[in-house]
């Protein structure tokens, strides 16, 4: 773990994420006290100051109904890391479960389940979301759930090739022999060992979960409005290209940031935790 | 008497830079190979005969990290002096290496011929796949495999790994170098298959005329093989001479404990030396030097 | 022969999960809250209508009955009336799936044509500028939708530098026959090169947008293969036989590394074809995306389900050929058996 730190500080790379997933996450949780104008993460209509270009008053400019960008994108931070940490605490332990499952007991339960997740990865994962949003309402939530459907496979995936590798390995024997139960031994014995890989993967799809997310709203089918969100503020700006830039660049910048950063430290994590 | 030497090795020290400073791992080593001489260099994993053969070659230097210094001679011109490009031009053709492993050492994705032309081309670079091919053949025959031309057409995988061996010597002469290093060759190999290609490998470097530096950790390996012997100990030479020399009257200590580790009937592996000892650490001893 | 039995393998794989997906598109369209007729019909529909609709629909039957007929009518090539245009969903998506294979095609291409290259560079160079360089670009490419991509370039190279058209697939003043919906191909059939040079300059840009993600994941994948294919006792071999650095990393290090790369990128394609929906909306480009998201919006079921399974089946497709492709270039499996 020390050592963890200590190279995720030593290497400037992985320094820049930090300070760019630092920045996200500070402005998401502190929109309230920083955020030049809170209430414009709510429907307000200020046409006086709509799409406004960037100004010392208003420094990325204002939407089509005059509200702060700056002030929207910190909000829609907010959501998209909640986002994030809703979905991957939800998909992370179901992908965990079916892959120690399936890569430790092995046989039957090991076909049925990989062949499901196969089915699941074989719609490209967008098209995937896209048809669960479709068939259920356009909310948050479904959101989520879509999100999540999408998700969890790629950890049964990962899960189920660490477990199959180390369970023929000598302490998962002499775990057997003594006579360990198989909860025991997935969890207890296997489990630790898939941990470095699951952080790494975690890390990256931190970000991958608020590209996604992004993507979904983009096309009108994620977080509705006022809700900030920054897929909808490109989708809204794209509208006005070119003139109004200033609508679309800086949210899409907003997105670049939070997932670069995210990756920056996953990629960094990776050769870290899993040298091979 | 410089001039008649394939290589002469003169004080060559070896270091690595890292965080704390660094570490030397060779402290002056003193080597010569005379024209067609066979040579051995034996020693245990770490006592660092194959960086020395890696100097020789040329890629130790290419190492981040690695400094180098002492004189390399090979056939009279100094390693050092050259360019990067100029001791790059040497490689595969006026020298050339075996590797421990010929079946990983071989290329998956390419047919032995296709390798065969390659390095064929690092003479020639203008020959033709029907000469290379015609070339390769030949030289295939004389490691005595019977069907060259389907050992060609094959990829390594498809071959056994004694079958590897002789292709990689084969690959290794066709060149006509003046100088061959193997290091460990086919120690990843069945003990009697590897026997039978050292005995191919000498009968061919012998009718070249091709001088050998043999890098190895059993002294029972190289005693058909080398005309004379070094022993290394921790980045020093700590005894040399003539193989029966070495053999018949071994002096120092650290010499009787490798021959004490040669392993009795045919089973390889590594020889265990049993214990690290002060005695290990005394002075070389050179036996008389009968150069042929 | 051992590609035969492979491909046959494979072949029945696919075959069994796109049943699978067939089996969870229907479970998902079957356990939306609310009634399928009554999504249909609208809310002013009489009660006697949704009636009839539900038997129309085998609503009425069980679940089993009710995959049974699904699964007959899609083994007959339909996949039922779209709600959102009136026509066979077949007809639809014979319509707009050209297009966006026209556009996941040339971004895939630009994929493997520059991301190979790129990732073969870095390990090249590892440690030094360049690799540094690359890393980090194609860090910051996979690190940003599509669209947003899709947004800069046409900023950049359609509106302040008018290098490239900003919507539609080929000029006003050119008119072609459809015939095999490939704007591409239906130029040269039509004898118009003209044509095909404007087809061309149309969908390099959303191609080229498409494809960035896609470039940075290849490029990554291709160096992390690359760095493990040089600690191979080959690669010390080709360097004792003194070739120059660039034959070895073009000649000995970049063919192993393929492998393995393209296996992954393959599933790379499955992005490509999600990501299309991104980007054909910002350049305006007549595929399935417009149509897609409409029918989403319309709960179209029909038309829903049916894009799913022509999407899902086009990538198990794509995999299909790039696990061929691997086989041809992997002599391991062309020539597994061992002789001697």
């Amino acid at each position: 773990m020390k050592r963890t730190a200590t190279i995720l500080l030593g290497n400037p790379l992985s320094v820049l994420g930090l300070i760019l997933v630092g920045f996200v996450v500070l402005t998401a949780l502190l929109a309230d006290f920083i955020a030049p104008y809170p209430d414009h993460a709510g429907a307000v209509v200020d046409f006086v100051n709509a799409n406004k270009p960037p100004s010392a008053e208003y420094w990325l400019g204002t939407d089509v109904v005059g509200r702060d960008i700056l002030s929207r994108i910190f909000y829609a931070y907010r959501v998209s890391l909640g986002l994030g940490i809703v979905v991957l605490s939800i998909a992370t332990p179901i992908g965990v479960v079916v892959g120690l499952l399936a890569g430790y007991i092995g046989g039957w339960t090991d076909y049925i389940l990989m062949r499901i997740t196969d089915v699941f990865l074989s719609i490209p994962p967008l098209v995937l979301a896209l048809a669960i949003m479709g068939l259920l309402e356009p909310t948050l939530l479904n959101g989520m759930i879509a999100v999540t459907a999408m998700w969890w496979p790629w950890y049964a995936r990962l899960v189920y090739n660490i477990a199959r590798a180390e369970k023929v390995e000598g302490y998962v024997l002499a775990a057997e022999i003594i006579g360990g139960g198989r909860m025991h031994v997935m969890f207890r014995e296997i489990l630790p060992n898939c941990v470095p890989a699951i952080v790494t993967k975690m890390t990256l799809d931190f970000g991958f979960v608020i590209l996604i997310a992004s993507s979904l709203s983009f096309l009108g089918l994620g977080v509705q409005a006022p809700t900030p969100d920054l897929g909808s503020m490109v989708s809204e700006g794209t509208r006005y290209l070119p003139d109004s830039w200033w609508l679309t660049v800086f949210p899409g910048a907003a997105i670049l940031i939070a997932v670069f950063g995210f990756n920056l430290i996953g990629d960094v994590l990776r050769e870290v935790l899993e040298p091979d | 008497m410089t001039a008649q030497d394939t290589l002469d090795i003169q004080n060559l020290r070896l270091s690595f830079r890292n965080w704390s400073g660094s570490v030397e791992v060779l402290h002056g080593i003193d080597l010569r190979i005379a024209r067609g001489e066979r040579v051995a260099l034996v020693g245990e994993s770490g006592s660092g005969k194959s960086v020395t053969a890696r100097i020789v070659l040329g890629t130790m230097q290419e190492t981040p990290g690695a400094r180098v210094s002492g004189r390399i001679l090979f056939g009279g011109r100094d390693l050092d002096a050259m360019s990067r490009t100029e001791r790059r031009a040497v490689r595969g053709t006026a020298m050339s290496m075996i590797f421990q492993d010929p079946t990983t050492a071989l290329n998956p994705v390419y047919r032995i011929g296709t390798l065969v032309h390659e390095v064929l081309k690092r003479r020639e670079p203008a020959i033709t796949a029907e000469e290379a091919r015609r070339r390769g053949g030949d030289i295939l025959r004389e490691v005595s495999i019977d069907d060259p031309e389907r050992v060609l057409d094959s990829f390594a995988f498809q071959l056994s790994g004694g079958m590897n061996q002789r292709v990689m010597i084969a690959m290794s002469l066709i060149n006509e170098p003046q100088l061959l290093l193997a290091d460990e060759p086919g120690t990843a190999l069945d003990v009697t298959v590897q026997a039978q290609t050292l005995k191919l490998m000498r009968d061919l470097v012998e009718s070249h005329g091709t001088s050998v530096l043999f890098i190895s950790h059993n002294l029972g390996v190289v005693r058909e093989f080398a005309d004379r012997i070094y022993v290394i100990y921790r980045g020093r030479i700590v005894e040399r001479g003539p193989t029966a020399a070495i053999f018949e009257d071994p002096r120092h200590p650290y010499t009787r404990a490798l021959l004490a580790a040669i392993p009795r009937l045919t089973g390889g592996g590594i020889p265990e030396i049993a214990e690290r000892s002060d005695s290990f650490l005394a002075p070389m001893v050179a036996h008389e030097e009968v150069m042929g | 022969m051992r590609i035969l039995t492979r491909l046959s393998i494979r072949l029945a794989t696919t075959v069994l999960v796109l049943f699978g997906v067939s089996v969870l598109i229907f479970l998902i369209a079957r356990i939306i809250p609310g009634d399928p007729a009554r999504i249909a019909l609208g809310p002013r529909a009489s009660e006697a209508q949704v009636e009839q609709m539900r038997r129309t629909l085998h609503l009425d039957e069980p679940l089993f009955a009710q995959y049974a007929h699904f699964v007959g009518d899609l083994f007959r090539g339909d996949l039922g009336i779209s709600l959102y245009t009136n026509r066979p969903v077949t007809t639809d998506i014979a319509q707009f799936l050209p297009a966006t294979l026209e556009l996941v095609i040339l971004a895939g291409i630009m994929m493997i044509a520059i991301g190979l290259p790129l990732g073969a560079i870095s390990a090249r160079y590892r440690g030094r500028w360049a690799d540094h360089v690359i890393r980090v670009l194609t860090l910051m490419t996979v690190s940003a939708p599509s669209f947003v991509w899709a947004v800069v370039l046409v900023l950049l190279f359609s509106y302040y530098t008018p290098l490239f058209p900003i919507a539609g697939r080929i000029a006003e003043t050119i008119t072609i026959p459809p015939v095999t919906g490939f704007m591409l191909i239906d130029t040269l059939i039509a004898g118009r090169w003209d044509g095909f040079l404007s087809a061309l300059h149309h969908v390099f840009l959303p191609a080229f947008a498409l494809s960035l993600s896609g470039i940075g994941q290849a490029a990554r994948l291709t160096r992390a293969n690359m760095i493990g294919t040089y600690e191979q006792p080959y690669i010390e071999m080709a360097q004792a036989y003194g070739f120059s650095e660039r034959r070895i990393a073009a000649r000995y290090a970049f063919k192993p590394s393929l492998i393995p790369s393209l296996t992954i990128i393959g599933l790379d394609f499955a992005a490509l074809l999600g990501n299309a929906f991104l980007v054909e909306t910002i350049f305006a480009w007549p595929g399935l995306s417009r149509y897609g998201v409409g029918v989403i919006l319309q709960k179209d079921l029909n038309a829903i389900v049916g894009t799913v399974m022509i999407i899902s089946a086009t990538f198990l497709i794509a995999n299909l050929i790039v696990d061929l492709l691997v086989s041809v270039i992997n002599p391991r499996i062309r020539y597994a058996e061992r002789s001697e």
